[in-house]
């Protein structure tokens, strides 16, 4: 009985009756036929745990082993070192070293080596590149670019809705970013926003207002990066959102108008709280997507800066990853800071949870 | 509040090129519904009782014809403009707010006009001379005050910070009611109001919607198929089909003196009892046997539809009228007879009195003359007696 209702129940229902196994009043036909329970279940078990859980559990330990050579996989034993070079640039035997340097410097007034204070040391740390850029990049780009796309996905959706003429039409030109190619998009707009480009031309900013390139200032490239994600972001959450509209009961508007709401109450007291479900779903999922960007970067500069690569001003946590990745030794160090980044994504999630409780209206 | 229909059309159109027809939902409607009063529309679906509510509501608008509320043509009014209250069939209560939000909801929404006072209370002129007079919003504790007095006349105050889906039907119905209540409007329109209630909630949420009406004296207009429901609470009703009105009045009066075959058909439970028939010398024949004589007027002698209610016979055995009984279904106050007779139109059902003793096979019975009706074959089926 309980291994038919398993293949009815599928997946969770399944792994609830395989532990709950020793209740059964009858487990004979569930006996016999579990095997065949396995077997449907075989193909995606075997890609999960191929392609998701060793990768995952492989990173978690890579991430804390020592010395680790990812070409003749030797390492030299357990260590938390790489979580500290991810913020400092340096092991624990450099940061000691570094502490030491940094501390002590040589002063001829005094007529020896003097050692400076706290609040400068610490300034020494934060000028690594991942406290420096990376973090700090990721942040903006999140709490930017998730608000905005999903303020402006909701208003777009909204009239995409309300109009009756080219509905059809207009769907399609505002779904087509999604099919388009990341990287393809950025050369698009790295050539939008040159400084010979249609975006200073339109502005009269003349050819000498530099966006993304001649070592434009770190908030001129974050503008343009954050328009590029934006924008990029747009079609699917239009997609979520106009589908859900859709869905809504007219008789709701009906109502509303009844009531004599106005437009702007009744886009908040009805349409917001109708499409909540999807509101959250759409906000976890963009979080989780923008603190991993990357290609974006990538795309729109070719490199993780304005000026060509010296600075690294648009450094991303994910860049970093995967530039650690490129280097035989450093992959440990990549790794570290995926853990890092997977923990500050399950923390935001789980806020975002919390949260959500009360305001989302299923 | 009067409300006057005058030549109220709806017509959604056709496509020419497909050759599909306009429809028209509604077809020169003429209603006057009294103030103060309640009138049930009545008809079967699809017979335009619902797009002449949402007309009058304002979220349909006419093809033609004119809608006026007393002395105010409101045709072309917006709906937030006509003060209205309107109860929707599945209630359409906010699922995300709660009972007390769901019924404040209208008057957070609500701009009153108030006469800007001084200082020491006296009036402020403008510069013709008229009282200088501001629109503003309610105020939290007028909307609780004026919430909580609408929760008390429908009975959900102790409902007020539950969700809607935490309800019953019954008291979703009543919510919905008391949102559509709250501002005070000049006409309350409901939508199948019970049609989402079970059988025993139905007949008790009726009295209170009578009771509700009685109470405030609002004007309200009531949609319905289910002909009991519209005649038991009704002041009026307003019997439809197609889009076009067939018959108006008290229900009684309607019920016992129906214009056409339609209207006679369609209201009563069991249904009434039709037959093939016809008139001669003034009496009324089904087959060979003489149902009734045509006592209060000459009729034509003609073929005809006869009509009997299904309370319209007496057991009789010196009776004129035979039928072959199949089954007696017990009702418990009565009995339901269901018999068969070549020329009925369908199986008949009779319903008689428990007391009477009747066993199936031919029972000859007498029909009561005023429960007997004789309809025209041509034409809308007029009543001929």
């Amino acid at each position: 009985m309980a291994a038919v209702a398993s293949k009815k129940g599928g997946f969770l229902d399944f792994f609830k009756n395989l532990f709950k196994r020793k209740e059964r009043v009858s487990a004979d036909a569930g006996e016999r036929n579990n095997w065949k329970a396995w077997l449907y279940l075989a193909p995606v078990i075997i890609l999960l745990a191929v392609f998701t859980f060793y990768p995952l559990i492989n990173t978690i330990v890579i991430a804390f082993l020592k010395d680790y050579d990812y070409t003749t996989q030797v390492s030299a034993g357990f260590t938390f070192d790489n979580f500290l070079t991810v913020l400092t640039l340096a092991g624990k035997d450099e940061a000691q070293n570094l502490v030491y340097k940094w501390n002590t410097f040589y002063s001829a007034e005094a007529g020896g080596y003097v050692y400076q204070n706290g609040a400068e040391l610490m300034k020494v740390y934060f000028q690594t590149d991942v406290l420096k850029y990376a973090l700090p990049n990721t942040m903006v780009i999140t709490f930017v670019t998730v608000p905005l796309s999903i303020i402006i996905a909701l208003l777009i959706s909204v009239c995409l809705h309300s109009i009756k003429a080219f509905q059809k039409i207009f769907q399609t030109i505002f779904f087509v970013p999604y099919v388009t190619n990341a990287v393809a998009v950025g050369m698009v707009f790295a050539v939008l926003f040159d400084s010979k480009g249609i975006l200073n031309f339109l502005f009269g900013l003349g050819t000498e207002f530099y966006w993304i390139d001649h070592a434009a200032s770190w908030g001129h490239g974050m503008i343009a990066l954050c328009i590029y994600i934006v924008w990029h972001a747009l079609p699917y959450k239009i997609l979520i959102f106009l589908s859900a509209l859709q869905n809504i009961d007219k008789q709701y508007y009906d109502a509303a108008k009844i009531d004599c709401a106005g437009k702007f109450k009744t886009f908040m007291n009805v349409t917001v709280p109708m499409l909540s479900p999807q509101i959250l779903y759409i906000m976890i999922t963009s979080f989780i997507g923008s603190f991993k960007e990357y290609t974006s970067v990538v795309g729109l500069f070719g490199s993780p800066s304005t000026d060509g690569g010296s600075t690294k001003n648009m450094y991303t946590i994910v860049y970093y990853v995967y530039d650690c990745l490129s280097g035989t030794t450093t992959v440990s160090r990549g790794a570290a800071a995926a853990v890092m980044l997977f923990i500050i994504i399950m923390i935001f999630t789980a806020i975002q949870f919390q949260v959500s409780k009360r305001r989302v209206h299923y | 509040m009067e409300i006057r229909l005058k030549n109220l059309t709806k017509c959604f159109p056709g496509n020419p090129k497909k050759g599909i027809p306009d429809t028209y939902a509604v077809n020169a409607l003429d209603i006057t519904i009294p103030d103060g009063k309640l009138v049930g529309l009545l008809g079967p679906s699809g017979c335009g009782k619902s797009t002449t509510l949402y007309m009058v509501a304002g979220l349909l608008e006419p093809s033609e014809g004119e809608i006026w509320f007393g002395d105010e043509d409101v045709t072309d009014l917006e709906p937030e403009k006509r003060g209205i209250g309107l109860v929707f069939q599945n209630y359409a209560l906010y699922p995300h707010m709660t009972v007390y939000k769901n019924v404040a909801f209208p008057l957070t929404n609500l701009r009153i006009e108030e006469a800007v006072k001084d200082k020491d209370g006296n009036q402020v002129m403008d510069e013709t001379g008229k009282p200088y007079i501001k629109k503003r919003k309610l105020t939290k504790d007028e909307i609780d005050k004026i919430v909580r007095e609408t929760a008390k006349i429908v009975q959900i105050e102790q409902y007020l910070e539950r969700k809607p889906n935490q309800l019953s039907g019954g008291q979703q119905q009543r919510v919905a009611i008391a949102r559509a209540l709250v501002k005070k409007p000049r006409v309350l329109l409901l939508d199948e109001p019970l049609s989402n209630l079970d059988a025993r909630l139905r007949l008790q949420t009726r009295e209170e919607i009578r009771r509700i009406q009685q109470s405030t004296g609002i004007t309200t207009i009531f949609v319905t198929h289910d002909q009991e429901e519209a005649m038991s609470i009704s002041d009026e009703i307003v019997v439809m089909k197609l889009g076009v009105e067939q018959q108006r009045g008290v229900p009684q009066e309607v019920y016992n003196n129906p214009v056409n075959k339609f209207v006679a058909n369609f209201l009563g439970t069991p249904p009434i009892n039709l037959f093939k028939g016809r008139v001669e010398n003034n009496k009324l024949y089904i087959g060979n046997e003489v149902v009734r004589e045509i006592t209060e007027k000459d009729v034509p002698d003609q073929e005809c539809t006869v009509g009997i209610r299904p309370e319209g016979i007496v057991v009789d055995p010196n009776g004129s009228f035979t039928f072959e009984c199949e089954r007696i279904l017990t009702m418990g106050r009565d009995i339901m007879l269901v018999a068969e007779h070549p020329e009925a139109t369908t199986n008949t059902k009779f319903i008689v009195d428990a007391f009477v003793e009747v066993s199936t096979g031919t029972v000859k019975c007498a029909v009561k003359p005023h429960k007997c009706f004789a309809f025209s074959l041509e034409g809308d089926e007029l009543r001929i007696i």
